[in-house]
């Protein structure tokens, strides 16, 4: 699956990545009756006055703009958990703590347009800043160690999506060059005196591939 | 190999080697120091690289390792590989090098081209997320042309993701933009 903005690339635009976001499941309390909503998707509803009902994002921002329904801000976008979750990546500076896969897309959406929702709207907004802005960091200088390995291989767990959509494209490039200047085609054997040009390397030279 | 119609492929077989012709080469006109349209053998000729490999391959000519691979560029490479303004040398540095190092028998230059741009790869992660884009045309004038694909892939989806951030009209438009002014009397 690839993205639809440009079509020469295979890669997302962020305003795609919030699209996908935006079927993430979120809290709301309405206030108004409604029947239940048979969709594509799956059924959502019914609605009752003050029950809480689990329904995509979309369908929250959609009955939000009318004055329909409140948002619940899901768990993890509470100033204390997030506090919590900012201190210990500031700890750990190889490991990324578990967040929501589309914890920067979810967050921008709800301060959008749930503002009146979200409790300390600004704290929670800068501290979902600070978090990203951390683990960009931590991204980038596990990139910079990636070329240390013989394999040309790195390991980030955790990651989210708008985070990996980041660094897609350049990982791409630096991972498709370090593959070329890598392969053992370009360092000749030394007993052959490469005279003529050798139209394939020896299997033999070839890095095997590492075992499962 | 590479597509054979990206052009950057075609642009990088354009560079200059130098080659040593083994052979005798009757009617062509390849040698502008000489008189008439031969080419003596051991005589030293300028060509551009597509023409010099299908040379090498037929066993005419030997190529010489160009220019922007010589010793010099190796120290400063190894002195400090991010403040080479390698652009200058040749634009298409790794894929010249990529193509010419099986046809010269210079077994160090495959490494060579390695280590380098794995020098200079940390610099393009650095400066390519994070800097500012003004101080951006600085640094890329030194970058050849794969690594400047790499910077600008990595700026232009930062500033894909900065503009989604900020966000065009989801803006709040503050009250006080809506209000008519007054008539000035």
């Amino acid at each position: 699956m690839a993205g639809q903005s440009d079509p020469h690339l295979s890669l997302f635009s962020a305003e795609e990545v919030e699209f996908m976001a935006e079927d993430e499941m979120v809290e709301i309390v309405p206030n108004m009756r409604m029947d239940p909503l048979n969709l594509l998707c799956g059924d959502y509803g019914p609605f009752f006055p003050q029950m809480v009902t689990q329904v995509p994002v979309w369908l929250a921002i959609a009955l939000k703009k009318r004055g329909k329904c409140t948002i619940r801000p899901p768990e993890w976008m509470s100033v204390e958990s997030l506090t919590r979750i900012l201190e210990s990546e500031r700890e750990s500076q190889d490991s990324f703590q578990v967040l929501p896969f589309h914890y920067v897309e979810i967050s921008r959406l709800l301060i959008d347009h749930a503002r009146d929702d979200i409790p300390d709207i600004y704290m929670v907004r800068s501290l979902v800043e600070d978090i990203r802005d951390v683990r960009f960091h931590k991204i980038e200088t596990s990139l910079e160690s990636f070329e240390d390995a013989r394999s040309s291989a790195v390991r980030i767990k955790n990651l989210s999506a708008m985070e990996v959509n980041i660094v897609r494209p350049f990982v791409g490039r630096a991972l498709q060059a370090f593959y070329k200047h890598g392969s053992p085609d370009l360092v000749p054997n030394p007993d052959k005196v490469p005279n003529r040009w050798q139209p394939a390397a020896d299997p033999v030279q070839k890095r095997p591939l590492r075992k499962r | 190999m590479a597509n054979y119609y990206d052009l950057d492929d075609i642009i990088a077989e354009e560079e200059i080697v130098s080659v040593v012709f083994q052979k005798e080469v009757n009617g062509v006109g390849i040698d502008p120091s000489s008189e008439t349209d031969c080419v003596k053998p051991g005589s030293k000729v300028e060509l551009p690289f597509w023409l010099a490999n299908e040379l090498h391959l037929r066993q005419v000519g030997t190529m010489k390792v160009p220019a922007c691979f010589n010793q010099k560029t190796r120290l400063e490479l190894g002195a400090d590989a991010t403040c080479v303004d390698l652009r200058s040398r040749s634009p298409y540095f790794y894929e010249f090098g990529c193509k010419i190092a099986p046809l010269v028998g210079d077994r160090d230059l495959g490494s060579f081209l390695l280590s380098a741009f794995k020098n200079r790869y940390q610099e393009v992660l650095a400066k390519g997320h994070s800097a500012a884009f003004s101080a951006a045309s600085k640094c890329s004038t030194l970058l050849t042309r794969e690594e400047t694909t790499m910077y600008e892939a990595a700026q232009s989806s930062m500033k894909a993701f900065k503009k989604w951030r900020m966000g065009g009209p989801r803006f709040q438009r503050a009250s006080i933009l809506g209000r008519k002014r007054k008539p000035a009397d």
